[in-house]
């Protein structure tokens, strides 16, 4: 299974980055990362290019917020975009903000599984029963 | 005239530098009071000297935070400078500082001395007559640090390596070493005026578990791509790890092989320095706890030995520290130098020996590069994962690297990627590690590894 992961934006935060990397590698994904400072329309060629089954989006300075906005626009504009998992995590406001106004505006933005300052591990197994629930098969390798 | 001559008329032919008068400059550097020069404190000092960081927008704000930091019996002054004068976007900060000015709210994060210029900023140099520190992060640094040195500021900070690994996912590595060969030939052109300018390499890095062996021969490389340009005096650096006996082994390989390879290029005549900069990786929320590890932090830089320490405020996690907070920290770390005696003389044989292995069969790796000059054979080498910086967000960099943290707290490498570490030292760094467990739990160890002193 294939995974297009980056930070959005003009953000330059990159631990969580590689420990995101790290990770779904350990749990079997195969992973093309784009590293920070990557824009929304990097991650949809991505998909497209790689023929990924997930595109995990994050953030740490809070950008995401407005990036979030146009993402039913553009990705509107890629076709066969319809059964990708499309998962955003990380600090998705600048300040502060709570997890019950955040999650259902990105939901809103198209995203299936959202993780508003969730840890790691918690949001990769979310992501793992969403894969399940969808009749999908995670390759291990 | 010399191409440098050329290049450097280019440069500072620029909007936004009024008039640079070359001759009044060298005249200046020439006829420069030694209290100026890190290098000639270094060369008569007695203890270590204490430098803080700190840079504000406007010339009153920098000249205030100088009077705390002169009241708290500071030793070198910083001057750290606004991230878009970093990236050479001098319209921004102009813009940003006359708001700054205009408002009384700071709208930079930095000095942006371009815009400011050498005129002014001379006068609150030589007001203060101390040495000061150029602190910035700037691949493309030629303009800013003409400013700097026609300032009367003679330490430059950074290197193409140390200043892009960690701050830049694209911006072109080759580019980054010629535009810091021009800094090197104008800090060595300058330095026969008077005492020499003082170059510092930026050891920390991501400052997020890089192992002492990387650290190590990024500090040695730049050394020499700047001793071979004819600079005079450099600071080798490198932070608080996590481990006092691995910051002392550290130290005391960096020290002898910076000697070693001087000489291998005959620039023994060179006076090479040790930096220690206080934690540099995450700090905890609690300001009592942060001062509690800034002191910490100040025991260890003596048993390393440190010419220099660079230090941080209380304030560290919650964003720019205030003047106050700033002068605070160096009133306590020179109040910490001065009770710190008797200290014993720790000597680790069996890491120093690993070390310097590691470092040694690193070095010659990049040596072997076919490339016809060093700054090349460097380039390649991190092109090819030889040299390889765990969490640099840079493209170019192969993360291949995965370190992790011993039970008492040593950075060890765990997967060496293409790093050329010598089969004994890398089973003897995994030995110290447990890699039993999944590699879940081990990812899990890195997040607390890197919040260690959180």
């Amino acid at each position: 299974m294939k995974v297009v992961t980056g930070v959005v934006g003009n953000d330059i935060h990159v631990v969580a980055n590689r420990l995101i990397d790290l990770s779904l590698q350990a749990r079997g994904f195969e992973v093309f990362n784009l590293g920070v400072n990557t824009y929304l329309e990097e991650f949809f060629d991505a998909v497209i290019e790689t023929g990924a089954d997930v595109l995990l989006i994050s953030s740490l300075n809070g950008e995401a917020e407005g990036w979030g906005r146009e993402v039913p626009l553009l990705k509107a504009k890629y076709k066969k975009l319809d059964d990708v998992i499309m998962m955003i995590g990380g600090n998705l406001v600048v300040g502060t903000g709570n997890a019950e106004d955040i999650v259902p505006r990105y939901e809103g933005y198209g995203f299936d599984i959202v993780c508003h300052q969730v840890d790691l591990n918690t949001g990769l197994d979310s992501l793992e029963a969403m894969i399940k629930e969808r009749h999908l098969e995670v390759r291990n390798n | 005239m010399s191409l440098l001559q050329e290049e450097r008329e280019i440069i500072l032919n620029n909007e936004f530098v009024d008039t640079f008068d070359f001759s009044e400059v060298a005249d200046f550097v020439k006829n420069a009071s030694k209290d100026l020069f890190i290098s000639h404190h270094f060369k008569n000092q007695k203890k270590m000297l204490v430098q803080p960081r700190g840079g504000f927008p406007t010339y009153k704000k920098q000249f205030a935070l100088y009077e705390f930091f002169v009241d708290a019996n500071v030793d070198v002054l910083p001057l750290t400078i606004d991230s878009n004068t970093r990236l050479n976007d001098y319209a921004t900060s102009k813009k940003m500082l006359r708001l700054s000015e205009e408002n009384d709210v700071d709208m930079l994060n930095g000095y942006p001395l371009v815009n400011h210029g050498y005129r002014t900023t001379r006068k609150m140099i030589t007001h203060f007559n101390k040495p000061v520190s150029l602190r910035h992060g700037t691949p493309d640094a030629r303009l800013l640090i003409e400013t700097a040195i026609a300032s009367g500021i003679f330490e430059i900070e950074g290197g193409p390596i140390t200043y892009l690994l960690p701050y830049s996912k694209n911006f072109p590595l080759d580019k980054a070493f010629l535009y810091w060969k021009y800094v090197e030939r104008v800090c060595a052109n300058y330095s026969q005026l008077n005492e020499p300018i003082n170059r510092e390499s930026f050891g920390p890095l991501t400052a997020t578990l890089v192992p002492p062996s990387i650290t190590i021969v990024i500090q040695l490389l730049e050394m020499l791509l700047s001793l071979e340009e004819g600079v005079k005096s450099f600071s080798v650096s490198f932070a608080q790890q996590g481990s006092m006996n691995q910051d002392i082994v550290t130290g005391a390989v960096l020290k002898k092989l910076a000697k070693f390879y001087a000489a291998e290029i005959n620039c023994s005549d060179a006076a090479i320095n040790l930096v220690y900069h206080q934690w540099m990786g995450a700090f905890p929320m609690n300001k009592n706890y942060a001062e509690q590890l800034i002191s910490i932090s100040t025991v260890i830089a003596s048993m390393v030995g440190a010419d220099k320490i660079i230090t941080k405020t209380r304030e560290e996690a919650s964003g720019i520290p205030t003047k106050e907070a700033n002068a605070k920290t160096v009133a306590n770390t020179q109040y910490s130098l001065g009770i710190l005696n008797g200290l014993p003389n720790v000597v680790d044989e069996e890491e120093e020996e690993i070390l310097t292995l590691e470092v040694k069969a690193i070095m010659e790796a990049v040596f072997n590069d076919p490339a016809d000059t060093l700054w090349r054979k460097v380039f390649n080498s991190i092109k090819n994962g030889i040299i390889d910086v765990p969490f640099s967000p840079h493209i170019i960099n192969h993360n291949n690297m995965i370190t992790i943290r011993d039970a008492k707290k040593n950075i060890r490498i765990i997967k060496r990627g293409n790093v050329p570490i010598p089969d004994r030292c890398y089973a003897y760094e995994k030995g110290q590690c447990d890699l039993t467990k999944d590699t879940t739990s081990i990812v899990n160890d890195i997040i607390h590894d890197i919040g260690i002193m959180q």
